[in-house]
């Protein structure tokens, strides 16, 4: 139950990123709903669960992107990698670490898929173009972050996955 | 004790998952992998297809209720009436645009003399650095990679990727889109680079001719990329630099992306 569920979620979110997010697209960047997923799914189930979710999801990512499938998978890893180990660490979290764990998720992010495409022999953008478009979408999914985590909550008590997070 | 127990069991898995990620992008690289990645990109193109209508038939219906909310004001059977009538308004432009876009590309057809297939946008790239687009047209109805795409109003990219019944097509605001093109007055010759916000143009000098604002970009046919005389888009802007030997010029690109649904695909050229 808990796998199908995180699994709809997850093929709901690449498609809905593909179709619908670029509909949303400022300063060059759309939010990147799987990240936003993944690391909702981080904060509320666990490091482990956010990590297998994250590979799931950046090869859904992977199937409707040119190029090899395992980048956008290998992308999202250190970034939920990251966060995982500061949000063990939070005491009190608020809004605002939710926002800034979605940010520094999508700078790792960019960051990952730049140097992956680039191992793997893709065209990769510019330095200065690279960075633009990485700021743009970490401002965008720390913005929209607090939203998803309150969905993914709503969704967990809805189907009665586990305990709430504290 | 147990912290630092789930904290080397997640630096575990991590590891492991990065390795296994690897792996799997260097072995679907591979030449022989190509047959079983396009067969598993085209398995998502039907649902994709699926989400872009349902996504347009929101915002049909958005635009609707965004015109019934400012009409509250009014009375009920003025509102009704005009309810109605913007309804069918709506969904007249859209069909205006529909057709349109369709008589567009059959005039391109006509007047090209290539050989075309038509094709649904089906999806976009999941990221902001490769500007790409997923078309509901493969292999399988004589879609290559390497083939150029266009719509009725000029040239939108090239397909990167095809499997049995979806390819993937790099659009000219891709960063790594470079076409060579030369203007319609001037006649200069120069090339056009994708970017974020607008297509940019490196215009080559030439002895007393300079290039002005309103002139159309099209592309040249020179290194064989791309086929002579599609056109790109208008100049925008020039900024003339003396100290180089060329100008930069930004471009209004003739296709908007966002707000195509067909695009024709050129199956008989590929770039030499």
């Amino acid at each position: 139950m808990r796998r199908a569920f995180g699994a709809m979620l997850l093929v709901a979110a690449a498609l809905a990123q593909v179709t619908w997010a670029p509909r949303l697209e400022v300063g060059g960047a759309f939010p990147n709903l799987v990240l936003l997923a993944v690391v909702a799914v981080t904060w509320t189930l666990g490091a482990r669960s956010g990590l297998v979710w994250a590979c799931v999801g950046g090869v859904l990512l992977d199937l409707t992107a040119p190029g090899p499938i395992g980048p956008h998978a290998l992308a999202l890893l250190p970034g939920v990698y990251v966060i995982s180990f500061w949000i063990r660490n939070l005491e009190h979290p608020n809004a605002l670490h939710v926002a800034l764990s979605a940010a520094l998720t999508t700078a790792l992010y960019s960051a990952s898929l730049v140097l992956t495409d680039n191992l793997v022999g893709m065209p990769v953008p510019s330095f200065g173009v690279a960075a633009q478009l990485a700021f743009a979408a970490a401002v965008y999914n720390a913005l929209l972050m607090p939203i998803a985590i309150e969905l993914v909550r709503r969704l967990q008590t809805l189907v009665r996955l586990g305990p709430q997070p504290t | 004790m147990y912290g630092a127990r789930a904290q080397s069991r997640s630096t575990g898995l991590f590891l492991f998952l990065c390795a296994a990620m690897l792996l799997l992008a260097m072995a679907s690289q591979q030449p022989w992998a190509a047959g079983a990645r396009g067969a598993a990109k085209s398995a998502l193109a039907p649902v994709e297809g699926a989400m872009t209508s349902l996504a347009a038939q929101v915002d049909r219906l958005t635009s609707v209720f965004g015109d019934v909310s400012s009409l509250r004001a009014e009375n009920q059977r003025l509102r009704a009436a005009d309810e109605q009538l913007r309804r069918q308004i709506v969904e007249l432009n859209a069909a205006a645009k529909e057709n349109a876009s369709l008589r567009q590309a059959l005039n391109f057809q006509k007047a090209s003399g290539h050989r075309l297939v038509a094709a649904q946008i089906i999806g976009r790239g999941p990221d902001s650095f490769s500007r790409t687009m997923q078309i509901d047209r493969g292999t399988a109805d004589g879609v290559q990679p390497g083939m150029v795409v266009a719509t009725g109003a000029g040239l939108l990219g090239r397909v990167r990727e095809a499997g049995p019944h979806a390819a993937i097509v790099q659009t000219l605001g891709d960063p790594q889109s470079r076409v060579n093109v030369y203007l319609s007055k001037s006649n200069l010759q120069g090339t056009v680079s994708g970017g974020p916000a607008s297509l940019a143009m490196e215009i080559q000098h030439a002895l007393g001719v300079t290039a002005s604002n309103g002139e159309w970009a099209l592309t040249s046919g020179v290194g064989g990329g791309y086929p002579r005389g599609l056109v790109v888009g208008e100049i925008a802007s020039v900024t003339h630099r003396e100290s180089s030997t060329s100008d930069e010029a930004q471009i209004a690109w003739v296709n908007d992306p966002a707000n195509l649904t067909f695009v024709l695909v050129i199956t008989d050229f590929l770039p030499s």
